[in-house]
């Protein structure tokens, strides 16, 4: 088991006092049986809870972080991966409906594409997208692949606050950086290394594999990115490309369940999430994709939405039927850190359910026990 | 008895549509009504069965199996006054000969082993008895099998077939049988009559020994599964003319069965599954105008060609055209034997070089289509001898409908329409994308084909 570092323990003994006797966050909950229902109206009251869209988008260019995770071919049961592990496209079309309408300037979808440096579009047309219409859902609508260079003409570097866990920071595609918000628009799924895989975890596609990538260049980033991204940050078996920030303790562990919520952790604190949108209203249980040994299809019929991404995943994960203070060694994070507490240890939001306000349906109402009990 | 004279039948033997027939009762033709089910591959047979078919007009074709003794069978059949007889085995000329002898006026098809097709002949009918289950591979586990492209791999005898169809055969018989000892669920039978057909092949409908017995019950669940099959037969057969529609695409792969091209799952499986259109170019057949249209070559068959055949492919390079030569010695003894249908272990690694090449040429390009949220299904572009008609066919393997599929065509069309085997068509919208037009289809439930005009 890996233990806090004493680093870890004083960021978290003095940030979580900072902001005693008040609510850090406030969190909206839904519940939302069908993706057929009206989810414009469902969002919209969701999101004036949390204080309203227009304060966050008007006049703005939003970046919004999709949950594609996998190959778009690969299914559960051969169901259409909205309704199993990646975000539900007419969920994100109500999402740039509505930030159209609140004013935002320009809304950029952004997913690093499994294994590719092509358009995004063209994956999320293989996931059976309809992208024309996503397109159409609000003025200025833009996709970016975030898995190389994309548009861009040089990676963003995003430093980590402090010194970053794992990295001191990461090179990340333009869209992270040039940006006025960042959505993290998660599905609420359990997550084979990381416990959850919520608005937070969201966060680790930010990586490209053209520089975090298992075919990574050794020196500069591979442009045309063809594998998966388990060598650098899971199993810490290379570095990424020599031209990114390296470990800063190349001893550290190897274990994905230290390394993944630390590089998760350090994401978030990078580029927070200025607003979390959770899709809850189908999922799996048991893992976070159909490669995944003893998933299930679940209906928990929830959205979840919040300003700030680590009280998100804490209202989340506590609807899913878990702690999310748990420690290592408890589910749902049975074989690793829980990487809510090491965000928060971060600065980057609280996960104490205590300060954070729930609005809308309570936890206990809209509680789905991920863990079938 | 008299003997029924093919002249007789309903259909000539390049129109039959052809099913394994497991009764010899009379009462059993009843199924064969409404379907396009016009010739009875049949092992046993009584003379009320033969009358009742022929008063049917259906062809009846005896069986000989491939321990059996094809000479007697032809007699046998033609004593019986059958149309013709099926022999699967391959046949060697002095035999072939012996059984036209003995069944003169009959019909003789050899559904023998892949490797022992007599491609380029004359038989009206060519085929084998080996094929592919159709279906998506499933693991222990219910987990699909992953292709090397991250989709599910798909077993399908289409490979086969598209290089069948390019020896100039129209009329191609798979008279594979269900997997011994297993129970095919409706859908399974539709996906192995839509693999076919979408290919220009037919499948010899044959049934297993589960579903027979329930459909000789009349069972309902049985009788709907019948239905379906026949409603898919019909599908098909109701558009002759897509039989004489040619592969088109930028991509040619000169291969022979030396080199792999009668065997399933190899590179033309691999091509096709990555949904780029493909045009297979036999060496006998390989030429300029062969090649016309093509923007890549692979040549499969390596650099032991003829020295006019390597010129034809230097030409094509110096006209501008990308070719790919696998290695010499790649493929060879590829040849498969009898009871080889698939690349053995060792053979799919040395092919899995070539088609690392082959990827990284086709990589995004648009070859003649694009298709997008596929990773279960196949498909076939063909377009009309007068290049008016484009017909793409797509077969879903998966047990469930698949929805919102894009298409994009390189191409100008004025028109897009959807044909679905329960009879509905519906305009589709056309729009412009990079090089031609894009179409939605919003669902394929097992089978569907866009026509562009």
């Amino acid at each position: 088991m890996s233990a806090v570092t004493r680093r870890e323990w004083i960021a978290g003994a003095l940030g979580a006092p900072l902001a005693a006797n008040s609510k850090a966050a406030t969190v909206a909950i839904t519940t939302c049986p069908s993706y057929d229902g009206d989810l414009v109206g469902e969002l919209g009251t969701m999101f004036d809870r949390i204080g309203g869209l227009g304060g966050i988008v008007k006049g703005k260019t939003i970046t919004v972080k999709l949950n594609l995770t996998g190959s778009p071919g690969l299914r559960v049961q051969g169901r259409p991966p909205g309704v199993t592990h990646y975000t539900h496209p007419k969920l994100v079309g109500a999402v740039a409906h509505l930030m159209g309408r609140a004013g935002a300037r320009r809304i950029r979808f952004v997913e690093s594409a499994w294994a590719s440096g092509g358009p995004l579009e063209e994956c999320m047309l293989d996931a059976g997208w309809n992208v024309r219409s996503l397109a159409a859902a609000a003025p200025a609508v833009e996709f970016e692949n975030t898995n190389n260079l994309g548009k861009g003409r040089a990676y963003a570097r995003l430093k980590v606050p402090g010194r970053g866990y794992l990295f001191p920071a990461y090179d990340l595609n333009h869209a992270f950086e040039d940006t006025d918000v960042f959505v993290s628009m998660a599905k609420l799924k359990n997550h084979e290394t990381c416990g959850v895989t919520l608005a937070l975890k969201n966060c680790f596609g930010n990586t490209p594999s053209s520089i975090y990538g298992d075919d990574a260049g050794a020196a500069e980033p591979n442009e045309h990115p063809g594998k998966g991204r388990l060598d650098v940050l899971h199993l810490g078996k290379r570095g990424p490309s020599g031209s990114a920030p390296q470990e800063i303790d190349p001893q550290s562990s190897r274990d994905p369940g230290y390394r993944v919520p630390r590089v998760i952790a350090d994401l978030v604190a990078a580029r927070p999430v200025d607003l979390a949108i959770i899709d809850g209203i189908e999922s799996i249980a048991g893992g976070e994709g159909p490669w995944i040994k003893g998933i299930r299809l679940v209906k928990p019929g929830v959205l979840l939405a919040g300003t700030n991404g680590v009280s998100t995943d804490a209202v989340a994960t506590a609807v899913m039927g878990y702690n999310p203070r748990a420690a290592r060694g408890t589910t749902p994070f049975s074989a690793c850190d829980n990487h809510l507490l090491l965000a928060e240890a971060l600065g980057a939001g609280s996960a104490d359910l205590s300060r954070i306000e729930v609005a809308g349906v309570p936890i206990e109402q809209a509680r789905f026990r991920f863990d079938g009990k | 008895m008299a003997l029924v004279a093919v002249s007789t039948l309903a259909a000539e033997p390049v129109d039959w549509v052809p099913a394994r027939w497991p009764w010899s009762d009379p009462a059993s033709l009843d199924l064969i009504e409404g379907t396009p089910i016009n010739c009875l591959l049949v092992s046993t047979w009584t003379q009320a069965f033969v009358e009742a078919a022929a008063a049917r007009k259906l062809a009846l074709l005896s069986v000989v199996p491939p321990d059996g003794d094809p000479v007697a069978g032809a007699r046998r059949a033609a004593k019986a006054g059958l149309a013709g007889v099926v022999v699967e085995r391959e046949l060697p000329e002095d035999i072939a000969r012996q059984v036209a002898e003995a069944a003169a006026g009959l019909v003789l098809i050899e559904l023998g082993p892949r490797h022992r097709m007599k491609l380029g002949g004359a038989a009206p009918v060519i085929g084998t008895r080996q094929g592919v289950w159709p279906g998506i591979q499933v693991l222990e586990g219910g987990a699909a099998k992953a292709a090397p492209t991250g989709s599910p791999w798909i077993d399908t005898n289409s490979g086969f077939l598209r290089a069948v169809r390019a020896w100039g055969h129209r009329t191609i018989w798979v008279g594979s049988v269900p997997p011994a000892g297993t129970i095919v669920l409706g859908e399974r039978y539709l996906q192995a009559i839509a693999d076919c057909a979408m290919a220009g092949g037919r499948w010899v409908v044959s049934l297993d020994s589960d579903f027979a017995a329930r459909l000789a019950k009349r069972e309902a669940a049985a009788l709907r599964d019948w239905k379906r099959m026949a409603a898919m037969l019909a599908y098909f057969e109701r558009h002759p003319e897509w039989r004489g529609y040619e592969p088109v695409g930028k991509l040619a792969v000169v291969q022979d069965p030396e080199n792999g091209a009668l065997l399933s799952g190899g590179i033309l499986d691999m091509i096709g599954a990555r949904h780029t259109p493909v045009r297979p170019v036999p060496v006998a057949r390989l030429s300029p105008e062969a090649l016309a249209g093509s923007a890549i070559t692979v040549n499969v068959a390596g650099a032991e060609l003829p020295a006019a055949k390597q010129e034809v492919l230097k030409g094509f390079a110096r006209g501008g055209g990308t070719l790919l030569n696998a290695p010499a010695g790649a493929l060879a003894g590829h040849s498969p034997d009898a009871a080889t249908l698939t690349l053995e272990k060792a053979e799919l690694e040395r092919v899995a070089d070539l088609w690392r090449d082959v990827q990284s040429l086709i990589g995004r390009r648009n070859l003649g289509v694009r298709l997008f949220n596929v990773s279960a299904m196949l498909s076939n572009l063909l377009a009309s001898p007068d290049g008016k008609t484009v017909v793409l066919h797509l077969v879903n393997y998966f047990g469930y409908p698949v929805e919102s599929v894009t298409v994009h065509l390189e191409g100008t069309f004025r028109s897009a329409r959807l044909l679905s085997p329960n009879g509905t068509e519906k305009n589709l919208e056309i729009y412009p994308v990079e090089g031609g037009v894009g179409v939605d289809i919003p669902s394929v439930s097992v089978c569907a084909t866009l026509r562009l005009d």
